[in-house]
């Protein structure tokens, strides 16, 4: 088996050639100083993935400690930062990938390891919201008048379905029958814009 | 019954609360796949609270300084191929290339072991019951050789459970069996297969009843 091998973030007198300097961290600027860096570095962004994939708080907070709880240990800092945000990404997709297992016994999202990469680098994030509202957008604009408006209603208004009745003036039967078929044509617009 | 099921799921979604789980149709899933990418375009809750942000770190710190709380135990693998897991992680990871090395941070002692291996040839799964329990880990690295990790915690429970590794083929290959000391045990070796085609892994009890099952993503 390889010999333990030195962390890349240390170096040995002889690489400077300064004893004082040497007991100084040096630091690559593509690697993280400790794992807290990597942790601020990766909290934000690992959560809006998360909640993106499973749309409440609740489970995105749970999920996104599960990761960090999973990966920090085992972590190599001298690792890069790609080499990094790739195993929280290999870990996540675990993590979220048995998530729906144990909550509805099929898998509703996913996260991929090479095609998510952006969402965990710094030009991944445009804005703090990501790209949801855009995706949210382009699917409700296709959408026939009455079935955007009660999907509006209810997962950006956050409207009850009783409320979401109220304001369309129809009753809470139909309003559920609404909210089924509009979600219904979404998953289809959804599944045309990402073809 | 899965259509009410649905309607309550797609109710908490709406209101922001953490949905109740219940077996779903395949058919549900593209519903529920449209009503996430609506809900997660609301303002606001796609931003980390600042109170959860602390307190994960705080709860990460707390473990690291407190190695029972995690349920990785220190241990020795056959020709000297030999990782100390360290700290808060509920699952360990060995490789090719190992290292102990030290970090200090903010006082404290933590351990960071492990350089993160290539995503491609890393797997990992949550063993399960059929109830849908998570009784440990399995981590397969398809490097050369291969190897494969697993930690298991049955409470309870003592003795051995034996795993079984399932190709997508449909053949299986003995992995070994986990030896439980006040319910815990962890198994490590090497493995001669195809990890990218591991569909997944199964523990049976001495009996032949299947403990819990692990599918890898």
């Amino acid at each position: 088996m390889s010999p333990v091998p030195e962390p890349s973030a240390f170096r040995s007198p002889s690489d400077t050639g300064d004893h004082d300097a040497a007991r100084l961290r040096v630091v690559d600027a593509d690697t993280y100083t400790d794992w807290e860096s990597v942790y601020r570095d990766n909290v934000n962004r690992l959560y809006r993935l998360m909640y993106a994939r499973v749309g409440n708080r609740p489970d995105a907070e749970d999920l996104t400690s599960e990761v960090f709880r999973t990966a920090l240990g085992p972590l190599r800092l001298a690792s890069s930062k790609g080499e990094v945000r790739s195993y929280l990404l290999v870990t996540a997709q675990t993590v979220l990938a048995s998530h729906w297992r144990r909550t509805l016994g099929v898998s509703v999202t996913s996260i991929d390891p090479e095609s998510d990469l952006d969402a965990l680098t710094e030009k991944g994030v445009p804005d703090e919201e990501g790209d949801a509202p855009q995706r949210a957008g382009k699917i409700l604009a296709a959408l026939p008048e009455r079935y955007r408006r009660i999907l509006e209603l209810r997962f950006l208004e956050a409207c009850s379905i009783k409320e979401a009745a109220s304001t369309m003036e129809i009753t809470v039967s139909n309003a559920k029958v609404l909210q089924h078929r509009a979600l219904r044509m979404a998953a289809k617009v959804g599944l045309e814009i990402e073809s | 019954m899965t259509a009410r099921r649905m309607t309550e799921f797609l109710d908490a979604l709406a209101a922001g609360q953490r949905p109740k789980a219940y077996h779903a149709d395949p058919e549900d899933a593209e519903v529920l796949r449209a009503a996430i990418a609506l809900r997660a375009a609301r303002p606001g809750d796609a931003v980390p609270d600042d109170t959860f942000v602390a307190g994960l770190y705080e709860r990460l710190v707390d473990e690291s300084r407190d190695p029972v709380a995690s349920n990785v135990r220190p241990f020795r693998m056959r020709r000297s191929r030999a990782a100390l897991i360290g700290i808060a992680a509920s699952i360990a990871l060995i490789g090719g290339t190992f290292a102990v090395t030290e970090a200090s941070h903010n006082g404290a002692t933590t351990t960071s072991a492990i350089q993160a291996p290539p995503a491609n040839v890393l797997r990992t799964a949550t063993f399960e019951t059929s109830q849908g329990h998570a009784l440990g880990q399995i981590v397969v690295h398809g490097g050369s050789p291969g190897w494969v990790f697993m930690n298991v915690d049955i409470p309870t429970s003592d003795g051995i459970v034996k795993c079984e590794l399932r190709m997508m083929d449909g053949s299986v290959v003995a992995a070994g069996v986990v030896h439980l000391h006040n319910g815990s045990g962890v198994l490590s070796k090497e493995i001669h297969v195809d990890t990218g085609r591991l569909e997944g892994a199964t523990l049976y009890s001495l009996s032949g009843a299947v403990v819990a099952s692990a599918t890898f993503a």
